[in-house]
């Protein structure tokens, strides 16, 4: 154990009154996450590894009854479980959040613009990165080089899902991309539209924590398209993922009134 | 070199927009052949899904028909599609598809002539834009 997890503990046990903690740490020489109990030793923890531990944590929400879980929380994992809990997937009461900054060097790997949690408990708060390089490099191509280039790109897809399990924010029991009539049962890649099914349903609440282009096996840049997107829902309804408050422009009228029923909530 | 004949989905809801083909038919309206109307329940109930696979099975253009808003049968389903729509049609276009293959309109049962106009117009423009080009790539 080291002073970290101590750290992380005392934050979580003492000071908030959590009954569980959720973390990264390193032990015999494998990092991963944990759930701790008080007192119990997991390991070093880790701040350096980019993990979504919100993933987990809707996971494994369903089976801790009223107990309260902390959970180590990027700026990223924050938004999240704002967008989560505004779907009502998690319990707002049943979350305690430890405020983590990242570092310099994974801002400027995830291109971050909002990286500083609103409660910082660990770690220095960073520069945000002004905008994305490649993303920036795409708007200003032609329409045929842009389409050449995500046709290259998405040839690649070996269809492993990994962007799909892995996200945060992907909370749907039945995923429209495991119908075969969307992605097909045999043969890769499964074609465009499995990517721009995506793209459309993170639309209104992708957070932008990167952890889809991180899993990719293939390299494809899909942090940059997300980005691309939410750029575009700032563009059309001057909406931003990650706000608590605001009820995503996709599930109300017009006139910004809620829609009846949310039948189609992902 | 034989001319570009575009192929074109339009979805029509069944209570306006279909309704309007209809008129558009009886009255004899003369409109380019190249649209393969199918009709839906409501706008709403054409899923963004639908779209993006069309497109990327290679179909040059897709219309989207409902009723005029606050004329819905289900009161506030073109209110989705309203919103939905031009997010398709900003994704199309940040993966390098011209976002004038998917168009959204409302035409009421009364509109048969604005139908007319609507296919003839989107005919023209797919036209205009040259064939889809993910037709034939294999993905």
């Amino acid at each position: 154990m080291n002073d970290l997890t101590k750290r992380f503990s005392e934050i979580a046990f003492e000071e908030r009154g959590a009954d569980h903690l959720l973390l990264m740490v390193e032990r015999h020489g494998n990092v991963g996450p944990v759930l701790i109990s008080r007192g119990e030793d997991p390991g070093d923890a880790r701040t350096d590894v980019p993990y979504q531990l919100v993933t987990i944590l809707t996971n494994i929400l369903p089976f801790m009854g009223k107990a309260k879980v902390a959970l180590v929380c990027r700026r990223c994992d924050e938004k999240a479980l704002a967008e989560l809990a505004k779907r009502g997937i998690v319990d707002d009461a049943s979350v305690v959040k430890i405020g983590l900054a990242c570092s310099k060097e994974q801002v400027q790997r995830c291109r971050c613009s909002d990286c500083v949690p609103s409660k910082v408990d660990i770690g220095e708060p960073s520069e945000p990165c002004p905008e994305d390089a490649l993303a920036a490099e795409l708007t200003a191509m032609s329409t045929e080089d842009r389409a050449e280039f995500w046709k290259r790109q998405f040839r690649k897809c070996n269809k492993c899902f990994g962007c799909t399990v892995n996200c945060p924010v992907c909370f749907c029991d039945d995923c429209v991309l495991e119908e075969r009539t969307y992605t097909p049962e045999e043969g890769i890649p499964p074609g465009q539209a499995f990517h721009l099914i995506r793209s459309f349903h993170l639309a209104d609440k992708c957070v932008e924590c990167g952890e889809c282009e991180r899993s990719c096996p293939a390299d494809i840049p899909l942090l940059t398209l997300r980005k691309m997107v939410n750029r575009d829902m700032k563009d059309l309804f001057n909406y931003t993922s990650g706000d608590r408050e605001r009820k995503s422009p996709l599930l109300t009228t017009l006139d910004d009134q809620p829609l009846e029923d949310d039948v189609h909530a992902c | 070199m034989t001319e570009f004949n575009p192929t074109i989905l339009a979805f029509c809801c069944n209570w306006c927009s279909y309704a309007g083909a209809d008129l558009a038919g009886v009255n004899r309206l003369q409109m380019p052949p190249n649209v393969h109307v199918i009709r839906v329940m409501c706008s709403a109930s054409v899923k963004p899904e639908y779209v993006f696979k069309a497109i990327s099975q290679g179909i040059d253009g897709v219309l989207v028909l409902g009723c005029h808003i606050g004329d819905c049968h289900y009161l506030t389903g073109n209110h989705r599609t309203a919103k939905r729509i031009p997010v398709v049609k900003k994704i199309l276009k940040d993966v390098g598809l011209d976002d004038k293959r998917v168009r959204l309109d409302w035409v009421s049962a009364a509109e048969g002539e604005k139908f007319q106009q609507v296919i003839t117009e989107f005919v023209n423009e797919v036209k205009a834009l040259g064939p889809n080009p993910l037709r034939g790539v294999r993905m």
